[in-house]
């Protein structure tokens, strides 16, 4: 078996409010490996951002520690992680986080052209056709429907062929419809492009089609189940 | 309705660096507009507001040359008739010399009556009256003159031929409260001695007075009037007490108006820096007020809120600002030392307090309508849609813009006491902010268009246009503010380049004046060696191509004016320093003039003022003979203005006739100046010596310290411009918070961050500040050429060291709002962004 794409070690993670101390994570261990769709389940205020938030590196466990891709990246700096947020890693988020100042296209080509590639258009007006946008591409995120705007976002996510991709609650935002064809087409990005695709949802419809839950319960991850 | 105080704290917490900006705007705004209030209600109080003890009498009658008869008569008839006092005073400068003669010093001889003066006050050292203490034979003087000639009351003084005994010494006339308009310390004589002084070839440099004084002073229009149709047009000037100019009132008058108009600068720039602040303050909290809508709070209810808060704001930056400015009255003995006598005032009164705290409220009030009239238009939708920021703008900008201008138009003709000049300083200023929005849009939409070569700096310009960005009113702002305040700086170097020209080093710096024909040996042999002479004419230019000079335009004129006294001479070739830059020759062909015309070589710069040109015909009066001339040539001079200059020079042999002295000009080295004064005056005392060198020096000197003082007021202006960079940059900072992380999140480095952030900044900056300099130049230009009648020099340094700085301080503070976010881990922020 190849080694684990994302690995947790004893997670913990606090919040100070004044003088009271509030746990919202406790001892999370966890392994992915490499292609799997993972989905983070639990109860509102159960701690699936906070969680996800740390195995992508966004944030810093207060205790424990997480590997992507056999790094350690626990105490890396920002300067550290950026190149791994950049190639290695892609968000998906439920508030999608555009940036209002470009159009879709442009949007979606930042990343690689942080990554200094060459074909950096193409392959966006790729995946933007791919998404059925191409119409939209000088759009800016305020001129976009929220369906649009997270397949945007996820066309973002995965223009550097990253190897894996976390999703925080991607179709809280949507209608039912499209959160079918949202959750539809990450599927089939995730399979297109072989990712490891990590995704906090309390949705059962997704859960249903995971190849493994974790559920989460006020902070402890009381499931680790692989699907059949 | 109840201020919820709670509420306010926490705003006034939150707010933070905003709410320190707005006071600080505040407190700006007023501190050197109350600190000049004050001080002008000082000079005015004690040095010049009294018109009559400024000019000494009710009615003032003023010649260059002895009163005419004719206007003596009829003083004295109506004098009868009407009851009114007079009398008359003599003022000229000359050397007067020590006891032994040893020392010489260029003093102002003010010979007057016992009743000297009727109104005002001349202090005198063992506290008697002027007149009891000025008998014949004596003389007042000026403690200067005690020290410079090592001299003591009782001990002798010679005054030409004459020697005076010391009897006082005077320590205050208000007719001259301050010492620096004038080229010597000061030394009463009395009129019974003026025969023997010899006024011999003084000429028009003596000031002939005669003081009135009126039973009531309400008949002193009605009587200047009935004087002035019998005085000779041109020669004596009749004046009240309350027209006559004063050139301590005209000097006091401009510098405040200078500094007014750098303070009314800086209360605008502060005025848009509280706008700045208070909208930062305001978007910042645009979700919470949102929010706070939608539970049913009323606009009345948030209005009152926020009222409260820019009342309390306003409240404590009014009152930091009245403390500043008396504070910066403190400094005010130091910066005008030597400008004003010891005994002016610089107090702080409750008043000037007053004033200020009344100035801060209309100052907040003004400029914070519009950003607390846009509370009203954050809808409770925008919590959902809050990408959207496309609101309507409406009337209310433009109400507020107008507002803000009519305050403006008052408080400048209120500051500077002149409607005409108040809508003009208003218009250029609408104008320039017109044209920068203008320019502003142009740039901006260039930019948008233009391809830049890396990711980061299309990222940065790209930045400039997102959604709801304020990128346009900022460099509006920062343009507006940048080149009023270049405006400042280019024309205050380009006045002092004029002024504080360093002397010459081989220009002649002893200049001599009113030499006799017949004392031209002696005057040689004291010298010692070969001097040049210029024969000086005096005269007066009566009509320009048969087109009279009208004196009383003449009089308006900042620059030289037609209608006074001129020097001629008459030589045959140029001087070392001129040359010849219309015409063949200095007096053309002139054969070719009409007969009983004579050749006329003018000088370039009165020939630029009385539009004089090749060929024109002048005509002159010298001493009662007319005499017609047509202009051969034009002159211009190629050295320093401080070098002797003849407007009009005549050929040789036209006016050998007419009475002349002589004028002579030497260098010597500066230490031997005061020596040969002391022997030209005691083997000549007629000959007035003119020491150039120290005149120059001391002419450098008040100019340096006006420049210090106007430096000093523009630096408050360019602590408003900082802070206005402040409030803009810290205005939009949320917004660059939010793609700064979202940059992150995909992946940028803090470098690549941090070359994002400093190019938005940058472009800014350089957008505005290149404008500003254009404008400040072209502006600067047209002030000097038109305004001020001076040369004008670009100063591409300063306009390049403002576009420099601009820069540096707009990336610094644009770094410093937003470069938190670098080293830490983006969760925080992104958590922020999706709960609101
Ligand atoms: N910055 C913070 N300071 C203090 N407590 C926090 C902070 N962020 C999150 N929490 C707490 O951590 C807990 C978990 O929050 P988290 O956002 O991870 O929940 P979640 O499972 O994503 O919930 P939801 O499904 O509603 O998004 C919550 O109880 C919340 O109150
Ligand atoms: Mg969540």
């Amino acid at each position: 078996m190849s080694s684990p794409i994302l690995k947790a070690a004893h997670v913990s993670k606090h919040y100070n409010i004044g003088e009271r101390r509030a746990v919202v994570l406790h001892n999370v261990s966890l392994e992915l490996e490499p292609g799997e769709f993972a989905v983070i389940s639990g109860a509102s205020g159960s701690g699936k951002t906070t969680l996800l938030t740390i195995l992508s590196g966004l944030d810093k466990p207060s205790n424990g520690r997480v590997w992507l891709a056999d790094e350690d990246i626990t105490d890396l700096d920002e300067n550290g992680l950026a190149p791994l947020r950049n190639r290695l890693i892609g968000f998906v988020f439920q508030a999608f986080h555009l940036v209002p100042s470009l159009t879709s296209l442009e949007n979606i080509m930042f990343p690689a052209e942080l990554n200094r590639d060459p074909e950096a258009s193409e392959k966006a007006s790729h995946l933007l056709n791919r998404v059925g946008l191409w119409e939209q591409r000088d759009n800016r995120p305020e001129q976009l429907s929220g369906g649009e705007k997270q397949r945007v976002a996820i066309c973002r996510a995965l223009i550097n062929n990253p190897r894996l991709v976390f999703a925080d609650e991607p179709t809280g935002n949507l209608d039912s419809e499209n959160s079918r064809e949202v959750v539809e087409l990450l599927l089939e990005l995730q399979q297109e492009f072989n990712t490891t695709l990590l995704l906090a949802t309390h949705s059962s419809a997704i859960t249903d089609r995971a190849d493994r839950i974790l559920s989460l319960h006020d902070g402890r991850l009381v499931k680790n189940d692989i699907r059949p | 309705m109840m201020i919820h105080y709670r509420f306010l704290l926490e705003e006034l917490r939150y707010g933070g660096k905003q709410v320190l900006t707005f006071v600080v705007c505040v407190a700006l705004s007023i501190a050197t507009l109350t600190a000049l209030n004050s001080f002008r209600r000082d000079i005015h109080g004690s040095l010049i507001d009294e018109a009559r003890a400024l000019q000494g009498g009710d009615i003032i009658i003023h010649a260059h040359q002895p009163i005419s008869e004719e206007l003596e008569g009829t003083i004295d008839t109506l004098a009868q008739e009407q009851d009114f006092q007079q009398q008359s005073t003599l003022e000229f400068y000359t050397v007067a010399l020590s006891e032994d003669k040893d020392t010489s010093l260029f003093s102002s001889i003010k010979a007057v009556e016992s009743s000297y003066p009727f109104f005002g006050t001349i202090e005198i050292a063992s506290g008697r009256k002027l007149g009891e203490v000025l008998k014949p034979g004596s003389v007042v003087v000026a403690q200067e003159v005690l020290e410079r000639l090592d001299l003591a009351v009782g001990g002798l003084l010679n005054i030409g031929d004459v020697a005076f005994e010391i009897a006082d010494v005077v320590t205050f006339e208000s007719m001259r409260p301050v010492s620096f308009l004038t080229l010597g310390p000061r030394i009463f004589v009395s009129m019974a001695d003026v025969d023997r002084l010899g006024l011999l070839g003084r000429g028009s440099r003596v000031e002939h007075e005669i003081l009135i004084q009126l039973a009531d002073p309400a008949n002193a229009d009605r009587l200047s009037e009935t004087l002035s149709a019998v005085a000779t047009p041109r020669v004596e000037r009749v004046e009240t007490a309350k027209n006559a100019r004063s050139r301590v009132k005209v000097f006091f008058d401009n510098l405040l108006f200078f500094l007014s108009c750098i303070s009314i600068l800086t209360l605008m720039l502060s005025g848009i820096g509280m706008q700045g602040s208070l909208s930062a303050i305001l978007y910042q909290k645009q979700n919470v007020i949102a929010v706070t809508k939608a539970f049913g709070a009323s606009n009345r209810y948030l209005l009152i809120q926020y009222l409260a808060m820019v009342s309390f704001m306003g409240a404590c930056g009014s009152v930091i600002g009245v403390i500043a400015g008396y504070l910066i009255k403190r400094l005010f003995p130091l910066l005008f030392r030597d400008l004003l006598p010891q005994d002016v005032g610089y107090a702080f009164h409750p008043v000037d307090a007053l004033e200020g705290i009344v100035l801060g409220i209309f100052v907040v009030t003004v400029f914070t309508l519009l950003p607390l009239h846009r509370l009203g238009a954050v809808k409770p939708v925008m919590i959902f849609r809050h990408e959207t920021g496309s609101e309507k703008p409406g009337a209310a900008p433009l109400l507020a813009g107008i507002i803000c201008t009519v305050f403006l138009i008052l408080l400048v003709v209120r500051q500077i006491d002149d409607l005409k000049i108040g809508i003009f300083f208003v218009i250029g200023l609408i104008l320039l902010i017109g044209t920068v929005a203008l320019a502003a849009s142009a740039s901006l939409w260039l930019l948008k268009r233009s391809t830049l070569p890396t990711l980061a700096l299309r990222q940065s310009a790209k930045s400039l246009y997102r959604p709801g960005n304020a990128s346009r009113s900022i460099v509006i702002t920062l343009t507006s503010a940048i080149s009023v305040l270049l405006l400042i700086f280019l024309l205050k170097l380009n006045l002092f380049a004029t002024f504080i020209e360093s002397y010459p080093e081989n220009a002649p710096n002893l200049f001599c004046i009113d030499i006799q024909q017949d004392q031209k040996d002696l005057f040689q042999s004291v010298v010692g060696e070969e001097v040049v002479m210029f024969p000086v004419i005096r005269a007066r230019l009566l009509s320009i191509n048969n087109t009279m000079i009208n004196a009383e335009q003449e009089r308006q004129r900042k620059t030289d004016n037609l209608g006074r006294e001129f020097n001629l001479t008459y030589r045959e070739t140029l001087l070392e320093d001129e040359i010849i830059s219309d015409g063949n020759s200095l007096f053309g062909d002139s054969k070719s003039l009409p007969s009983g015309v004579v050749a006329l070589s003018v000088l370039d710069s009165i020939a630029e003022i009385g539009e004089i040109g090749l060929h024109d015909r002048l005509r002159f009066n010298i001493q009662g003979v007319e005499i017609d001339a047509q202009v051969t040539s034009i002159r211009s001079r190629t050295k320093s203005r401080l070098y002797p200059f003849f407007y009009f020079v005549f050929d040789s042999g036209t006016l050998e006739a007419a009475p002349q002295t002589f004028f002579a000009a030497m260098h010597l080295p500066k230490s031997l100046i005061p020596d040969m004064i002391t022997a030209i005056t005691a083997q000549l005392p007629n000959v007035s010596t003119i020491n150039v060198a120290d005149m120059a020096d001391r002419f450098g000197q008040l100019m340096k310290r006006l420049s210090v003082i106007v430096t000093f007021f523009a630096s408050f202006s360019i602590m408003a411009g900082c802070l206005i960079l402040v409030s803009t940059i810290f205005a939009t900072r949320l917004d660059r918070i939010k793609e700064t992380v979202y940059y992150k999140v995909l992946g940028a480095d803090s470098s690549i961050v941090l070359r994002i952030l400093s190019y938005e900044h940058a472009m800014l900056a350089f957008l505005s500040s290149l404008m500003a300099v254009l404008f400040a130049e072209a502006a600067a230009w047209l002030i000097c050429r038109n305004v001020f009648d001076i040369a004008y020099h670009p100063h591409w340094h300063v306009a390049a060291l403002t576009v420099l700085s601009s820069i540096i301080l707009l990336v610094l503070i644009g770094l410093a709002s937003s470069v938190g976010i670098i080293r830490q881990r983006p969760a925080v922020y992104l958590q922020q962004q999706n709960s609101v």
